[in-house]
């Protein structure tokens, strides 16, 4: 497999160069091959200095401190043992130095996520580097994050680091970066200064066309569905607390917040997978906090998990196994080919091949499996945890449309995402999770989306 | 189509054993001042020479078999039970102190002695799966405690309150006659406990291919966190994957019991729940290729004894052997799954 | 000095004289597992260590040699393990019993061999009490020093990053696969004195069986001791005490076999109870493959 073919790419020094496309065309591998960490097969990589790279999901290792992740492998020496004294102060000079705080002796696992991101970047700063390659770097930040984030990355280009933001949010290209370049399909379709161009235009060229239509949503009957009233539960790190709303039959609701703030324990909760205190009902029956989540299954709800590999499918099973996997206590053996051959053809599965091992598709495939055999047994509550994450557009318009006809048929749709351009797109109504609690409701008709980005950074 | 096949996993692991069996025996040989030629000679010479050492292979086959059926239902499960040595020996123990205590008499006796044995593997098998279910305590090291403590319990008891038997003290009474397995081919060690392993085995692998129960088993081993969001309890799953595991090889225990002994003695096994690891991974823990790889490793097993009074090699090389068998096969399910994504 | 504090010192003396084995081979233990990779093998290094280092004493009169030797047939056994762990990304559980299985055998094979006879080896040249002394204090500035180099050296801190996270330590410039290689070997160098002081301090002589599963109580003594070396030492002492407790209760007339179940039995209800309140290293048992 190919991931990247011919690329011609210049950094220069002061410079924030904007590297756009969409999943799977090769922005990541370029980045890594920019690092060293990957071998082209031809051409070549020269760069005057370090390469930093900042990675999209933290290198950090939990359970050690910061100035232990920040140093590992250029500890200060003191004879044969590491001089703490001095890498302490290291790391906060460091931190003053770049406008990045952050206490020494912190282990990583307590950090909120944008302190995370400082330790990050000061690893690679410590490195001195003359070029930084940043991957995805904001998309953990909440929308004020950024805002801080970009004014140190701005300060690093002013003082001559030539900086490589790879990204797929195009606000943040127009709003930061001074050239772009778009890939689709492995190769450079397009480079721009940045101030020449648009965000539609740069759109058109990731997708080589127009961004697909979703499906039209059609007049549904609302009826009461799931209720929460003052719901807490955990799972693991994740903490919701007194959640209160309503998903009714017919609407798609859209919870809106930055991974990490409660959405983990609000669709396990749900799922069964964790119990929970004060009251769910669906369809006017309490749900019990210790049911399992097979009793969850048998009621009509389904849960697409964010994590499509480890959450949802068995990867060196074939597909159709994996279409059957939590329905394989109703569906009879002997249907689980026609069953898989269903969501193959209305999911448009390629290979079309129900044989084919899950773990060997594309991440979007995968995907389209796992929604699949969630909307394949008429649900009547559908949890969309991240349906699109990582997967290409084509592949992510025919998910959240797909979603919409089951609202249009009759279903109710949780949809927890971390992308606001989706819940923009796919919701009817929208809540804002902030640290575990629900701040905000907006109406589909009446959005505000620099009230919905306040709220989400935690400023009621 | 022979292209293809020398590029497939399974042929490279044969190759990997083949050379293993070859390499290290001949190099063992050579130590013992044996020709490597003259060493193998009596080892399949051991194995095959007569029709009683065939039978004799056949037996070694059945005796691994039966536990290297519960190991590779285990591991199917995700559960590493590395306790399949005391789970035989306690399933042994019980099927030989009660078929001699309280005597069954026609028919039932030789059902009686096998369920005895299921029972005790499986109760034995049970305790690391309720303290996984209900503690989270690692399986791995509680089989493997639970290992010593079925030898020195049994050996306790067969030398202390329970003893028996009249020659030495360390086993239990003799069974009754009506207790003991038929014989498959006359005037051989070779009774029905084989046709029992060979059934078994067909009895598992349409279980684990094409029932709800093998279904939710294998999702529950190879990917848990995807099985407990379709439904399946995971702690169920490794309680009852454990004890049946256990009773499997409970229930071959009974066998050398009621087909081979016709008395439970501390000597039961001689770590045929440890080579049963190496016969289910060569078997790429599926029943059917675990039936061809229990034979293969019954061979060695009976050759060995041959090998050592024919040939004065020590027929440990053979446990060697099989050591370096697992270490250099321990890699196939976890690779497979990372290869995959 | 009264009769009972007489057995009480007695008692604590036996114990010191059980942990020691357990010491080293949950110390091999908690190197090898804060690097990532679970050493279910400590049983088979035991047994290497046990072993040669009787083999080498007899041949060459000299039990210091032996002792040397010991320590060198670990790491090559460790090794063996490492390897597979390491470069052939082998399952560490699975390859590890095979460790414990081959290296039974082998020694069983080259008893025979060696001295034309099964079950046990001839008496050698033993370390004598003052070597016994010298391991027993040994055993206990190597939990000292381990947990030094793991918490204070630059080494140390690399071995941690690999157990927790051998990816983000190979992005920081380690290699994590060395690492976690040499952390086994070195382990399995500590582990095996465990065998040299059963075989060649605590007896003169090695017989099949010998370690009796110490290697496995080990493994239980690095869970009950937090994956620390001095944590690991306290278990060990922990379930030396139960094993030295056999004797004395023998003494009172139970019997033998259900008091040397008595450690395996603390070790299951320690677990049982510890279980779930303890983090193992994050990569612990997982083997890494680079990308």
């Amino acid at each position: 497999m190919q991931a990247v073919d011919g690329v011609d790419l210049e950094l220069n020094p002061g410079e924030i160069h904007a590297l756009v496309g969409e999943n799977g065309a090769g922005k990541s591998t370029l980045a890594a091959i920019a690092y060293g960490a990957v071998h082209p097969d031809d051409g070549s990589v020269s760069a005057d200095g370090v390469v930093g790279l900042v990675h999209q999901h933290f290198k950090l290792i939990d359970r050690l401190s910061v100035w232990e992740n920040v140093l590992l492998n250029r500890e200060p020496r003191r004879g044969w043992s590491i001089d703490v004294a001095a890498a302490r102060a290291r790391v906060r000079e460091l931190g003053a130095r770049y406008g990045l705080e952050a206490d020494p002796d912190a282990r990583v696992e307590t950090l909120p996520v944008g302190i995370k991101q400082r330790v990050e970047l000061l690893r690679e700063l410590d490195r001195e580097p003359s070029v930084l390659l940043l991957d995805e770097p904001t998309a953990a930040l909440a929308p004020g994050e950024i805002a801080s984030f970009f004014t140190t990355v701005q300060e690093l280009a002013q003082r001559g680091t030539a900086i490589l933001v790879v990204t797929h949010k195009l606000a943040e290209v127009i709003a930061y970066s001074q050239r772009v370049t778009v890939m689709r399909a492995g190769r450079v379709v397009a480079s721009h200064l940045t101030g020449e161009t648009s965000a539609e235009q740069i759109a058109r060229e990731m997708v080589g066309g127009d961004v697909p239509a979703l499906a039209a949503r059609a007049s549904t009957i609302l009826a009461p569905l799931l209720a929460l009233r003052g719901m807490s539960a955990r799972s693991g790190t994740s903490m919701l607390r007194a959640a209160t709303f309503d998903v009714r039959a017919g609407e798609i609701v859209g919870v809106a917040g930055i991974e990490g703030n409660g959405q983990s324990a609000l669709a396990d909760a749900i799922a069964g997978i964790v119990p929970f205190t004060g009251e769910m009902t669906f369809a006017g029956e309490p749900l019990r906090a210790n049911e399992t989540p097979a009793g969850r299954i048998a009621r009509g709800i389904r849960v697409i998990p964010q994590d499509r590999r480890h959450e949802a499918l068995v990867l060196n099973w074939d597909v159709r196994d994996n279409v059957a996997l939590g329905r394989q206590r109703t569906l009879a053996m002997n249907r689980f080919g026609d069953a898989a051959r269903e969501v193959i053809e209305r999911f448009d599965v390629r290979p079309p091949n129900p044989d084919a091992l899950a773990g060997a598709l594309s991440g979007g495939n995968q995907q389209k499996i796992v929604v699949g055999r969630a909307l394949a047994s008429e649900p009547r509550l559908v949890v969309a945890y991240q349906p699109t994450r990582g997967i290409d557009v084509g592949a992510a318009a025919l998910v959240q449309s797909r979603l919409i006809e089951a609202r249009n048929a009759g279903a109710g749709v949780l949809l927890i995402s971390f992308e606001l351009d989706e819940i923009f797109a796919v919701a009817d109504r929208i809540l804002v999770i902030a640290n575990g609690a629900f701040a905000g409701e907006f109406d589909r008709a009446k959005l505000d989306r620099g009230r919905i980005g306040a709220l989400m950074a935690g400023n009621a | 189509m022979t292209a293809a096949f020398t590029r497939t996993r399974a042929f490279r692991d044969v190759v990997v054993v083949l050379v293993l069996v070859f390499g290290v025996g001949s190099v063992a040989m050579l130590l013992a001042h044996v020709s490597p030629v003259d060493g193998f000679a009596a080892l399949f010479d051991g194995a095959f020479g007569t029709v009683g050492e065939v039978a004799e292979t056949l037996v070694q086959t059945t005796n691994l078999l039966f536990p290297a059926l519960g190991v590779a239902l285990a591991f199917r499960a995700g559960l590493f039970n590395i306790g399949a040595e005391g789970q035989l020996v306690i399933g042994g123990f019980l099927a030989g102190w009660l078929g001699a205590q309280f005597p069954v008499a026609g028919y039932l006796a030789v059902p009686m002695v096998l369920l005895a044995g299921v029972v005790g593997g499986g109760l034995w098998g049970a305790i690391p799966g309720v303290l996984r279910a209900r503690f989270g305590a690692n399986e791995v090291i509680s089989t493997l405690m639970l290992n010593v403590i079925a030898l020195l319990l049994t050996t306790y008891l067969v030398t202390g309150p329970l003893q028996q038997g009249t020659g030495g003290g360390s086993e239990t009474g003799p069974l009754p006659k009506a207790a003991e397995l038929p014989a498959l081919i006359p005037d051989t060690p070779l009774t029905w406990a084989f046709a029992i392993a060979i059934v078994l085995a067909l009895v598992l692998h349409w279980v684990l291919q094409r029932t709800v129960f093998g279904y939710e088993l294998r999702a529950a081993g190879d990917a848990p966190e995807a099985a407990k969001r379709a439904g399946i309890d995971l702690g169920r799953s490794a309680l009852v994957a454990m004890t049946l595991s256990g009773a499997i090889a409970g229930l071959g225990g009974a066998t050398i019991v009621a087909g081979v002994l016709h008395r439970f003695n501390t000597g039961l096994s001689p770590g045929y729940g440890f080579i049963a690891i190496a016969v289910a991974l060569v078997g790429n823990l599926e029943p059917l290729w675990i039936v061809v790889a229990a034979f293969a490793f019954g061979i060695l097993q009976s050759g060995a004894i041959g090998m050592q009074t024919e040939a004065q090699v020590p027929r440990e090389v053979v446990s060697l052997i099989i050591g370096l068998v697992i270490v250099a096969l321990a890699g196939r399910r976890v690779i497979t799954a990372l290869r995959s994504t | 000095m009264n009769a009972t504090t007489a057995a009480i010192a007695a008692l604590l003396g036996l114990t010191l004289v059980k942990a020691t084995p357990l010491i080293y081979a949950a110390l091999g233990g908690v190197l090898s597992e804060r690097s990532g990779v679970v050493n279910i093998g400590l049983e088979g290094i035991l047994i290497a260590g046990a072993f040669t280092s009787v083999a080498v004493s007899g041949a060459t009169g000299n039990p210091v040699l032996g002792a040397l030797a010991g320590v060198v047939a670990g790491m090559l056994l460790a090794a063996v393990l490492a390897f597979a762990a390491t470069r052939l990304a082998v399952d560490q559980i699975v390859a590890g019993t095979g460790i414990n299985i081959a290296a039974l055998a082998a020694a069983a094979f080259a008893l025979v061999l060696i001295w034309h006879q099964p079950g046990a080896s001839h008496e050698v040249p033993a370390l004598g009490n003052t070597g016994e002394i010298v391991l027993i204090v040994l055993a206990f500035a190597v939990a000292g020093a381990l947990h030094l180099v793991l918490n204070r050296t630059p080494w140390g801190l690399r071995v941690r990053a690999c157990g927790e996270d051998p990816s983000a330590a190979e992005s920081a410039g380690i290699d994590a696969l060395a690492t976690r290689f040499w952390a086994v070997v070195i382990g399995g160098a500590i582990c095996s004195l465990g065998g040299v002081y059963l075989s060649l301090a605590e007896l003169d002589l090695y017989s099949d069986g010998m370690t009796a599963g110490r290697g496995f109580i080990a493994l239980a003594a690095v869970i009950f001791g937090r994956w620390t070396p001095l944590g690991a030492t306290g278990a060990a002492l922990f379930f030396g005490f139960f094993a030295a407790l056999q004797f004395s209760l023998q003494r009172a007339g139970v019997p033998s076999e259900l008091l040397q179940a008595l450690p395996y039995l603390a070790a299951i209800v320690a677990l049982a109870g510890f279980a779930g309140r303890v983090r193992a290293p994050a990569a612990d048992g997982i083997p890494y493959v680079r990308p």
